[in-house]
């Protein structure tokens, strides 16, 4: 409970600050919501269920992908639906992380520095592959990408002006955000502790692990597959960079600093993250990135539980105490 | 026939670096379970160290010496302020060295600016065999890695160094309590480990356009080396270096680099995935 | 002299040892005794520094070692006979011999001929792969690697476990004589009576992380009470 009312508190934060900030720092803003959501489904399937993903951007590329094929009607002129393209996005990546996942963890899976090796090198491949994949773009991505079109009781808006964006990927993300918090606050999330701490315990307690694995990897690559979804309506175009390495490392950096046991530091990693890097690479230029790097590695070796994870765990413990 | 040569003289050259850059990463993976995501980084800086020497109108001799004495230096560095506080939570390696690979991609950018630098190759003659010519440069950089190789493994074959390794690898806390300095043996090994990255990025320099993002290239590349080959035995190196740099290399000349990257690690995701314990076996990742 | 005093160690938050005080004399052989999981395996480790003691004191001829890593503990003169042998089945018996001499001061570092002397089959075989060793073989090695370094007190965990008998009965001889001749003082935990018969000259009998009784090994050779008492035998 208390858990949440931080949340909250954090999202109330958010819906609030357009009203400080101008257009510019909105539409910022707008994106860094969707970088957390990404940071979110790295947490997931890390964080909770142990998996060390070194590609997780493959999945926020493959729903950006699946999102412009379909709104801009490549499939089928007629069917450029927004929530049909958003829910193939987030089915797309799911059913590409169950593959995926099946192959890596059933019999005697991959797991550990195995897995961060291997994930880090399907990204690469999907890189690769999209690169050189003329009919989606190329190298050059596929431009003109529709924004969001909502369409409710026959009325239909598109989602151009800034304001508006904000509040409704606020919505979607806050959503996530409060489903998965409660989804591991159920049995399930106990069960994803126990595989991350002691999977060969729970297969002889009768739970299969590789189906907890699947359910943990796909959900995961859903919300990033939502995510990716999402970023190619706010940018207009999708290209081979939103699915490869260099995205799935920064998430990883996002997490790791926010704090990947948590749900909330994470998100607000990646937030904190890209919103001191829009102000700092302007201060200290080319050497923001230097700084990144040494944060990064300093915050791995005196905080293995996260930068922002560790004061907010006690923040609660103190509020549990009264 | 004689259009295969080049080829295959090719193939062998890049196999060969590949395996030197893979044989530092395997000895700190094999003898810590340290991931060092920063390894290409070591060897772009040797690479660079190169630059510097030729900057500096040194001859190429000298760079050479130099490169894995600037890169040890390196190493013994990092190996005090970040490895040995987390060699115990080897995932938290992964992202430590991570870090720092961005930081010392990034210092090098601030140093020597993004744009790629060459390095003038120190012996320019090629080797005139009827049909076929092949730069000496190049014959020189295959010969000087076997030697590389083959000193690598006597070192941990022959010499009591390479015995206490051993030991320590297979029975770690047996090792220490016959006496053994387990940490300087890890510390020793994580140097020479990254001296050879720094002598295998001066020796191709020449050969390559040195550019700060040259690490990622060899970096995964070697990895993938040493889990197709089998993280055990020192050889496994030697099969998974020749199954990556091999396939890779003649896939680019027949097909395309980009279809060769492609199947290449397809290949290997296989091969890891099927026979997790490597072509030659050895043990699996702590 | 190996001095403990209120040692405390343990796996994680348990504590198997518990404010636990002893002392062990030069040259003496004791054996420890009791049922499984009353700490034994625990007390050697924690000498041997390779569990941390929580707190307490490890004394050994008026060194302090309880903060010291293993490297540094064996050094100093503990040598230590692990369970389950822990030889390098890999490596050649030679190469075994060699890595107990590596981490030692050459000077205090017993000559190789002295060991091929008290074992005179690692000898015969200094070129045969330890992994091929029958048990008693390969525990014969593991008591050879811990006495090259020239250890001043040797600590066994269980030698005889998985021996066979006669074996177990030479090995017993082999060690009293080698601890009659050098002075080495062992600390020996051992479940087989016969072992402790020949070669312990104190028996310590453990329970629960603590001594519960201590006695001469006469006593133990003349009656089988306490034997009956401590390890249900």
């Amino acid at each position: 409970m208390r858990n949440s009312l931080i949340g909250l508190l954090v999202f109330i934060a958010l819906a609030i600050t357009p009203l400080f900030v101008g257009q510019y720092w909105t539409g910022q803003l707008t994106n860094y919501l969707v970088y957390g959501l990404l940071a979110i489904s790295l947490s997931l399937v890390w964080g909770y269920g142990g998996i060390l993903c070194f590609g997780q951007a493959m999945f926020f590329g493959i729903g950006g992908y699946i999102m412009a094929v379909f709104t801009k009607g490549m499939i089928y002129p007629d069917l450029t639906s927004s929530y049909l393209g958003l829910l193939a996005a987030m089915a797309g990546s799911a059913m590409f992380a169950l593959a995926l996942g099946y192959f890596l963890f059933a019999g005697r899976g991959i797991s550990g520095a195995y897995l961060a090796i291997i994930t880090l090198a399907i990204a690469l491949v999907l890189e690769r592959l999209m690169n050189n994949w003329y009919a989606l773009g190329g190298y050059n991505g596929l431009l003109n990408v529709p924004p969001l079109k909502l369409v409710a009781f026959g009325l239909s808006y598109e989602l151009w002006d800034r304001l508006p964006t904000f509040y409704i990927i606020l919505g979607i993300v806050a959503v996530v955000y409060f489903g998965v918090t409660f989804l591991v606050s159920t049995p399930y999330g106990l069960l994803l502790t126990a595989i991350r701490t002691h999977p060969d315990r729970l297969s002889s307690l009768g739970y299969s692990v590789l189906n907890l694995r699947l359910s943990v990897f796909s959900l995961s690559a859903a919300i990033a597959g939502l995510a990716g979804a999402l970023f190619v309506t706010l940018d207009g175009f999708v290209s081979p960079t939103l699915i490869g390495f260099t995205l799935s490392t920064e998430a990883l950096i996002w997490v790791a600093i926010g704090g990947k046991e948590m749900l909330l530091a994470a998100f607000l990693g990646a937030i904190f993250t890209r919103t001191a890097e829009s102000w700092l690479s302007e201060i200290f230029g080319d050497y923001w990135i230097l700084i990144l790097g040494v944060v990064f590695m300093i915050s791995v070796v005196l905080l293995p539980r996260g930068l922002l994870a560790t004061p907010i765990e006690k923040l609660m413990r103190r509020r549990k105490k009264k | 026939m004689s259009e295969l040569i080049p080829i295959i003289l090719d193939a062998s050259s890049y196999i060969l670096i590949l395996v030197l850059v893979a044989l530092g990463l395997m000895i700190v993976f094999g003898m810590m379970g340290v991931i060092n995501m920063a390894h290409g980084e070591l060897f772009m800086i040797g690479a660079y160290v190169m630059v510097l020497a030729q900057d500096l109108g040194l001859p190429f001799l000298a760079g050479v010496l130099l490169a894995p004495v600037v890169v040890a230096f390196f190493g013994l560095l990092i190996e005090t302020a970040l490895i040995r506080h987390i060699y115990h939570r080897p995932l938290d390696t992964i992202l430590a060295t991570w870090g720092l690979s961005i930081a010392l991609k990034q210092l090098v950018v601030l140093t020597f600016g993004p744009e790629s630098h060459s390095v003038t190759l120190p012996i320019d003659g090629s080797l005139e065999m009827g049909a076929f010519s092949y730069p000496v440069y190049r014959l020189v950089l295959m010969l000087a890695s076997i030697l590389l190789i083959c000193g690598t493994f006597w070192l941990f074959t022959r010499t009591d160094f390479g015995l206490m390794a051993r030991a320590v690898i297979a029975r770690p806390a047996t090792a220490s309590a016959l006496g053994i300095d387990t940490r300087r043996l890890y510390r020793w090994s994580f140097v020479i480990g990254t001296a050879l990255a720094g002598l295998a990025g001066a020796l191709v320099a020449p050969i390559i356009s040195v550019d700060p993002q040259m690490g990622l290239g060899y970096l995964v590349p070697g990895f993938l080396s040493i889990l197709v080959g089998g993280a055990g035995p020192l050889a496994g190196v030697l099969a998974g270096g020749a199954v990556i740099g091999g396939v890779n290399n003649l896939l680019s000349v027949w097909i395309s680099p980009v279809a060769a990257l492609i199947t290449v690690y397809i290949i290997a995701i296989l091969i890891i995935r099927l026979k997790p314990e490597g072509l030659l076996g050895g043990r699996r990742a702590k | 002299m190996l001095e403990l005093q209120n040692l405390s160690s343990g796996y994680g938050d348990a504590l198997v040892l518990r404010d636990f005080s002893c002392r062990f004399e030069n040259g003496q052989v004791t054996a420890l005794m009791g049922r499984n999981g009353m700490g034994k395996t625990t007390l050697l480790k924690t000498i041997m520094g390779l569990i941390k003691a929580k707190s307490g004191s490890v004394m050994f001829n008026g060194q302090a070692l309880e903060k010291s890593p293993p490297h540094l503990i064996s050094r100093a003169g503990i040598g230590y006979v692990p369970q389950g042998r822990e030889i390098f089945e890999d490596f050649s018996v030679q190469e075994n011999l060699r890595l107990g001499l590596l981490g030692h001061d050459p000077n205090t570092a017993l000559p190789l001929d002295r060991i091929y002397d008290w074992f005179p089959i690692l000898k015969e075989r200094a070129d045969q792969r330890a992994g091929t060793f029958s048990g008693g073989q390969q525990q014969i090695l593991a008591i050879a690697r811990a006495l090259i370094g020239g250890p001043k007190m040797l600590l066994l965990d269980e030698p005889t476990e998985g021996i066979q008998p006669s074996i177990v009965h030479d090995i017993g001889l082999q060690l009293a004589r080698i601890a009659r001749e050098t002075g080495l003082g062992i600390l020996i935990v051992e479940q087989n009576v016969d072992m402790v018969r020949t070669l312990a000259n104190q028996v310590l009998f453990m329970e629960n992380g603590e001594i519960r009784e201590s006695c001469d090994i006469e006593v133990v050779r003349r009656n089988d009470a306490l034997l009956h008492r401590y390890l249900s035998v």
